[in-house]
């Protein structure tokens, strides 16, 4: 059996989860603090490795900025290397929504897709996200106007993260999902942060990759596309524009098929899942490259052998039947 | 209605019935015995000779087409098909190529329109085809003006469901009022039949067109080959005959005819003289029995390697891509199909058919154009300027060819296409 993309992402998310959420009972296994993806330090000590952006938060307020920069570094180079399948082939959050996305397919359950004015207007979330992120726990510096609610606002995105609440579930740890009733910024922020643990259930049941395009690590990761080595193009030429990228596209991006002259289609909130590729119906139409070297493209072929290997009806079996019989050649060249 | 208009009526069925039966089954003759004919394309012409010469069938007594299931007709390459047999339902598409048909319709219609319109109403009006009126029902979409009044022309004659084609096919609320449109032919369709249409009828109606189209895309690839191997007149024919056959028959004699163009490519076999220069036909589709052009083309030495014809070549060229087995995504994911990859000049903007014509003149190496244009046709017409500007940009020569259904003009025809042929090939010569 050939591997499809499709299963390659599955076994590589599992694979991540595992390592990322489970490896630390595995002695000295640890792949850093500086990871572009949402591996929460909050599973605490089954963890292998940090989301970068607790330790960016905590380097902020602390105000350590002589470590700023080597972390940086080490974490510019991950996205470097592998672009935004960091959110598409490895982030455990990403994983936990595929399985909730799994779980509605699996009801039969459709999947709602936003307007393009409410994902205009949604747009300036993951914005406020990053301010979040980055400018409150400066304002939090000894002296500075947050500083008395600094115990509080400690960590701030991450304690509105819903991967805070939800992944170290899997390390057994409910009393994560408690109000911090210490003040009232910590129970503003508390609540708040389950609130949106709760949309984050239900929107990942209705929706596709639905933390995805709040996420500020995916809007980090997305604006340095254009250095990342790992890139989707497209031939305009050869794409007839059937929209079919878009309808598979669990990011719901129209661009890609709707470009007609960059060959870079990389979108912002492309997480490189290859779906588009994997389903593309025109030779070469869609490829993936790293540092310039096609690693995957669309064919015509893979497109129908895919339609051909389903399991078939009654129907269809006739009419391998009748083929084989009229033709006695084997068609499936 | 008095008894002698009725009579008259009576007469003039009779007459446009027996001129379209004999020409059809004359132009059928003619093809099926032609030196390069493949010979899996029986089939094919059996097909056509079911729908158009229906005494070709024997004396007996008239058997019923399609017995005990529903059958829609449908007038335009952007109906879903696939809803059809997932209803348990047969598509038949009914776009009308005769002139005999056209000739009966006249009355029906103003001047103007064009014949494939007039060919219908006629068909229709006058049951010169008994599957004309063995529809159910008959989807009519509403690409262009002549198709829009169609639908309330055919009204009189069966059931009819309007589907409305947005134009600007990129925005979001056309993509929208479509989507919502082929919800209703759902409805309807299920109404009609009794059946329910759910996801799993659907996803297997999808995979036996998507077999369907496998196939056509491989006739499609085998036409690339430096050497034509196959007429383009056979090819067109065997995709035409889609239009009257089931799909999975269809797909069955579609992989042998394949199979055998694929052993000729094997062998050498070319199609046609050396220099024969490989032609597009671009612009209004041919629809059989109208086979006026496509032999024309191929009798003075030239090749037609590819077309863009909606009965041909873009007929079953887009597939359906779903990722997961839902209802919403299929639906979205067939709304799609149907519209955006479709270069139908009903669209505006229509860049894409530029950007396809260009894509097939690179993949097919083509050294001229022939843009057909039907008399009345009038949104392909307007694209010929745009076309014929790409054209130059790429130094193709294009011949506009602006006819209808009337053999008349045929030997005036000839000698404008042989020029035309002569021309390309010594322009192909002369680049070597």
């Amino acid at each position: 059996m050939r591997w499809r993309v499709s299963t390659l992402r599955w076994v590589s998310l599992t694979v991540a989860f595992v390592i990322l959420t489970f490896g630390g009972w595995v002695h000295r296994c640890w792949l850093g603090q500086f990871l572009p993806t949402l591996s929460c330090k909050y599973v605490l000590w089954t963890r292998a490795g940090d989301c970068y952006l607790w330790h960016i938060q905590r380097v902020l307020q602390n105000a350590d900025f002589d470590e700023l920069l080597p972390e940086l570094m080490f974490f510019f180079l991950l996205i470097l290397l592998l672009g935004k399948s960091w959110c598409g082939w490895i982030c455990p959050f990403g994983f936990c929504m595929d399985l909730l996305d799994a779980f509605r397919r699996r009801l039969r359950m459709g999947y709602v897709t936003f307007s393009d004015a409410l994902n205009r207007q949604l747009a300036w979330i993951k914005w406020v996200m990053l301010f979040i992120m980055l400018v409150v726990p400066l304002l939090c510096i000894e002296g500075c106007v947050l500083s008395e609610y600094r115990r509080d606002l400690n960590v701030p995105f991450c304690q509105l993260c819903p991967a805070r609440y939800i992944t170290p579930l899997f390390n057994d740890m409910w009393n994560q999902l408690a109000v911090s009733f210490r003040s009232g910024a910590s129970v503003l922020m508390t609540v708040l942060g389950l609130a949106i643990t709760g949309l984050f259930l239900v929107g990942a049941l209705v929706k596709r990759r639905f933390w995805c395009q709040f996420c500020p690590m995916g809007l980090i990761v997305g604006l340095c596309r254009k250095l990342s080595l790992l890139k989707l193009k497209k031939d305009c030429d050869a794409c007839t524009r059937c929209g079919i990228c878009n309808t598979v596209c669990p990011m719901d991006i129209k661009e890609v098929h709707l470009e007609r002259k960059r060959s870079d289609v990389t979108h912002q909130d492309c997480i490189l899942c290859m779906r588009c590729i994997e389903y593309c119906p025109e030779d070469h139409a869609l490829r993936a490259t790293f540092c310039g070297k096609t690693i995957y493209e669309a064919s015509q072929k893979g497109f129908f052998a895919r339609e051909r290997s389903r399991p078939s009806d009654t129907l269809e079996k006739s009419v391998d039947a009748t083929t084989a019989s009229s033709s006695g050649n084997d068609h499936a060249k | 209605m008095p008894n002698e208009l009725v009579e008259e009526q009576k007469k003039r069925k009779a007459r446009f019935g027996w001129a379209l039966e004999q020409v059809t089954r004359r132009l059928l003759d003619d093809l099926s015995v032609e030196d390069h004919i493949p010979k899996r394309m029986d089939y094919f012409l059996n097909i056509l000779r079911q729908a158009f010469v229906p005494s070709a069938a024997g004396e007996g007594p008239k058997t019923e087409l399609y017995p005990g299931r529903k059958v829609i007709g449908t007038y335009c390459v952007m109906t879903p098909e696939e809803l059809i047999y997932a209803a348990g339902a047969v598509p038949v598409r009914l776009c009308g190529g005769s002139h005999e048909a056209a000739a009966a319709g006249d009355e029906f219609v103003p001047r103007d329109i064009c014949p494939v319109v007039r060919s219908a109403v006629g068909a229709t009006a006058f049951d010169l085809l008994p599957i004309y009126r063995r529809c159910d029902a008959v989807v009519v979409p509403t690409t262009c003006d002549s198709k829009r009044k169609l639908g309330e022309l055919l009204a009189d004659f069966t059931k009819v469901w309007m589907l409305e084609v947005p134009h600007i096919k990129e925005a979001e609320r056309s993509r929208l009022q479509w989507l919502e449109q082929i919800y209703a032919i759902k409805n309807s369709l299920e109404k009609l039949t009794g059946k329910k249409i759910g996801s799993k009828e659907l996803r297997s109606a999808t995979r036996r067109i998507a077999q369907a189209q496998y196939q056509a895309r491989r006739l499609h690839t085998l036409r690339k080959a430096d050497m034509p191997v196959v007429f383009g007149k056979h090819a067109m024919l065997a995709m035409n005959a889609y239009a009257f056959a089931e799909v999975d028959e269809w797909t069955a004699a579609m992989t042998a005819f394949n199979d055998e163009i694929e052993g000729r490519l094997m062998a050498g076999q070319r199609a046609g003289h050396t220099q024969a220069p490989r032609l597009l036909l671009a612009g209004s589709p041919a629809i059989f029995p109208n086979w006026k052009l496509p032999q024309l083309i191929e009798e003075m030495g030239g090749v037609i390697v590819a077309d863009e014809s909606c009965v041909a070549d873009r007929y079953l060229y887009d597939p359906v891509g779903t990722t997961e087995g839902t209802m919403t995504e299929m639906m979205r994911a067939l709304a799609a199909r149907l519209i955006m990859p479709c270069t139908c000049p009903s669209f505006s903007p229509n860049e894409d058919r530029l950007y396809r014509l260009r894509y097939l003149v690179k993949e097919f190496k083509i050294s001229g154009v022939i843009y057909h244009v039907l008399k009345g046709c009038l949104i392909y017409d307007f694209e010929v300027g745009r076309v014929e500007k790409l054209m130059k940009e790429l130094s193709v020569p294009v011949l506009r060819v602006e006819t209808d259904y009337n053999p008349e003009d045929i030997e005036q025809l000839r000698t404008r296409i042989e020029a035309f042929v002569e021309m390309t090939r010594v322009r192909a010569k002369s680049e070597r």
